[in-house]
């Protein structure tokens, strides 16, 4: 707990200092980063240092005239046999500890997103996939983080262009495909790709792991509320808000958040109120309009939820 | 399904056979050397090479039998997930580590299946055992905390948390954590601690899924309450309402109703 409550706050305050965040952090280049994480064949030399010994062993071994200079060199190469096992075992060493030394970074990528530590996980990004990776799944992880990190500083054409690697690298399995096909589908309608992200979402509705599933609901509403038809919008938040709330958790904020944006557009306010209500209730209001411009025009005109004094 | 006291022995006893084997390596290496005519020595040591190394290997490729055991234990597909770890258990390994994980893996299964009793029974086993990867050991005082809280075992539900304060925790297993604590330091009456830096401990519930955030909020509003912090308390039943439903959430802990004005159900939780 201590560790974690240090981390929230430390990221707090650094988000304080860095109020301006919409800056684009230029540094991350996405071409060169596809490129330069590319994973690069490792201990392809061993197979060449074993070929290498088994016919020295062998010249070694049949160019002696006599029967004890053979038994010398069997024994010396028994020997070696196991001096390379040791080198192999050494080296095995190495490799699966600067394996799991690139799975803690990309691990601590994954909760520094959770944690909103954008910049410091931008940085981080930019150190690990600015060099080959050791495995495609670990590549695949840190380039998913890299579209949610540019899809937060709003540079959506990139986080789409993202996608479409992983996508075309086929480097995902079915449930984080889903989840991959869905964030798409919200940059897409983002940049206004409208066309695009309807036949996506025409894509995840038969998809297995995102068809019916909350996070559909919400791009689905959210593209009803953009494209202006409040009343579809409205009837998917009715229909699938059991759906949302158990698997969005405090994310059915966004939700509600929408809705009260359908229901203004509807000239429904009472039931706008309530929903903005409900909406800020679960979340800061300046995360939702960060991810949902749209509900901007809602500020102001009903009131948020009161929070306690230590929150506000 | 796999006994709990089947499978406990099968690890052991694979363990135990993988030592002795490797002892077994050690000697037949030595003699090699020493016993037997010159021109056997060179074939035998690379007999026993290859024998260790095929062994290794198969060990290995035996050890992912059940590395998709886990997702399948998180999306609920559980008698698949109980075909892999059987599977595993019943391949010999001749790592300790890869029979220690098929043991956990089977230990997350019976939490995941809310069978209490069999899922503290393998973390004791577990954590009895030498255990070399540190995740391992912190994974399994999370779950023996967990169950034995269901199991209203308090005492040993202490002893299994204060053990993982020793290390610094990933941020999935310092979530888990929190849930557990706040749901033990509640049957404690412990208020003004569950309350200690709620700020922090509400932002770490926002990311847990629903079940367990409402859980944690639930029992963050019940002890503002107790103290007399209704802001506290309105803010997030509040919350809590808007995230699972409130009955669902007061039959698994009775001592929630408070919240909402009610007499806790005799029958409920059980």
């Amino acid at each position: 707990m201590g560790f974690w409550g240090a981390t929230v706050l430390a990221c707090l305050g650094l988000q304080l200092h860095l109020m301006d965040e919409t800056a684009v952090p230029q540094f991350l280049d996405v071409p060169a980063l596809l490129e330069s994480s590319q994973p690069r064949a490792r201990g392809g030399w061993l197979v060449y240092v074993l070929v290498a010994f088994g016919f020295l062993f062998l010249t070694a071994f049949m160019s002696q005239p006599t029967t004890q200079a053979r038994e010398a060199v069997g024994i010396l190469a028994g020997i070696a046999v196991f001096v390379l096992m040791g080198v192999m075992l050494v080296f095995s060493k190495i490799a699966v500890r600067g394996l799991r030394a690139e799975r803690d970074t990309i691990e601590g990528i994954g909760e520094l997103l959770q944690l909103r530590c954008w910049p410091q996980a931008a940085l981080t990004l930019q150190q690990v996939l600015s060099q080959p990776l050791r495995t495609a799944y670990l590549r695949a992880q840190a380039l998913v983080y890299l579209s949610v990190v540019l899809a937060r500083y709003h540079r959506f054409e990139d986080a789409i262009a993202v996608h479409n690697q992983i996508l075309d690298e086929d480097l995902l399995d079915d449930g984080a495909l889903a989840s991959l096909l869905l964030s798409r589908a919200m940059a897409m309608l983002r940049e206004d790709h409208l066309f695009d992200a309807d036949r996506a979402i025409s894509e995840l509705r038969r998809t297995e792991g995102a068809a019916g599933s909350g996070a559909l609901a919400l791009v689905e509403i959210y593209r009803d509320v953009k494209t202006g038809h409040p009343d579809d919008a409205l009837k998917t938040f009715e229909q699938k808000l059991p759906a949302m709330r158990e698997q969005l958790g405090h994310r059915v904020g966004d939700a509600y958040g929408l809705a009260a944006r359908a229901f203004d557009l509807l000239n429904r306010p009472t039931e706008a109120a309530d929903a903005w209500r409900r909406a800020t209730l679960m979340g800061p209001v300046g995360e939702m309009l960060r991810r949902y411009p749209e509900l901007e025009k809602l500020v102001g005109r009903y009131q948020n939820a009161a929070a306690p004094a230590e929150l506000a | 399904m796999i006994p709990v006291d089947v499978a406990i022995h099968r690890v052991r006893r694979d363990i135990t056979l993988a030592v002795v084997l490797k002892a077994a390596f050690f000697l037949a290496i030595v003699g090699s050397l020493w016993i037997g005519p010159p021109y056997m020595k060179a074939l035998a040591l690379t007999v026993v090479g290859v024998a260790w190394v095929w062994l290794s290997v198969s060990s290995a490729r035996n050890s992912q039998i059940a590395a998709g055991s886990p997702s399948l234990i998180a999306s609920g597909q559980f008698d698949e997930a109980e075909r892999q770890i059987d599977k595993a258990m019943r391949t010999f390994s001749l790592f300790r580590a890869a029979k220690l994980q098929s043991l956990h893996q089977l230990a997350m299964l019976r939490h995941a299946q809310r069978r209490w009793q069999e899922s503290a029974a393998l973390c004791r086993a577990l954590l009895g055992q030498r255990l070399g990867v540190r995740s391992l050991s912190r994974a399994s005082r999370l779950i023996l905390a967990e169950s034995l809280l269901e199991m209203n075992d308090l005492r040993g539900a202490y002893e299994a948390i204060i053990g993982l304060y020793q290390d610094r925790l990933p941020l999935r297993e310092a979530m888990m954590l929190l849930a557990v604590q706040v749901d033990y330091e509640a049957r404690i009456g412990a208020w003004g601690r569950i309350m200690n830096a709620a700020p922090t401990k509400v932002q770490l519930a926002e990311m847990m899924p629903a079940i367990h955030a409402a859980r944690v909020e639930a029992m963050l509003a019940l002890a503002a309450l107790k103290l007399g912090r209704a802001d506290w308390a309105d803010w997030l039943r509040a919350r809590v309402e808007l995230l699972v439903d409130v009955p669902a959430l007061c039959a698994q802990r009775p001592m929630l109703c408070e919240l909402w004005g009610k007499q806790p159900d005799a029958n409920a939780g059980d």
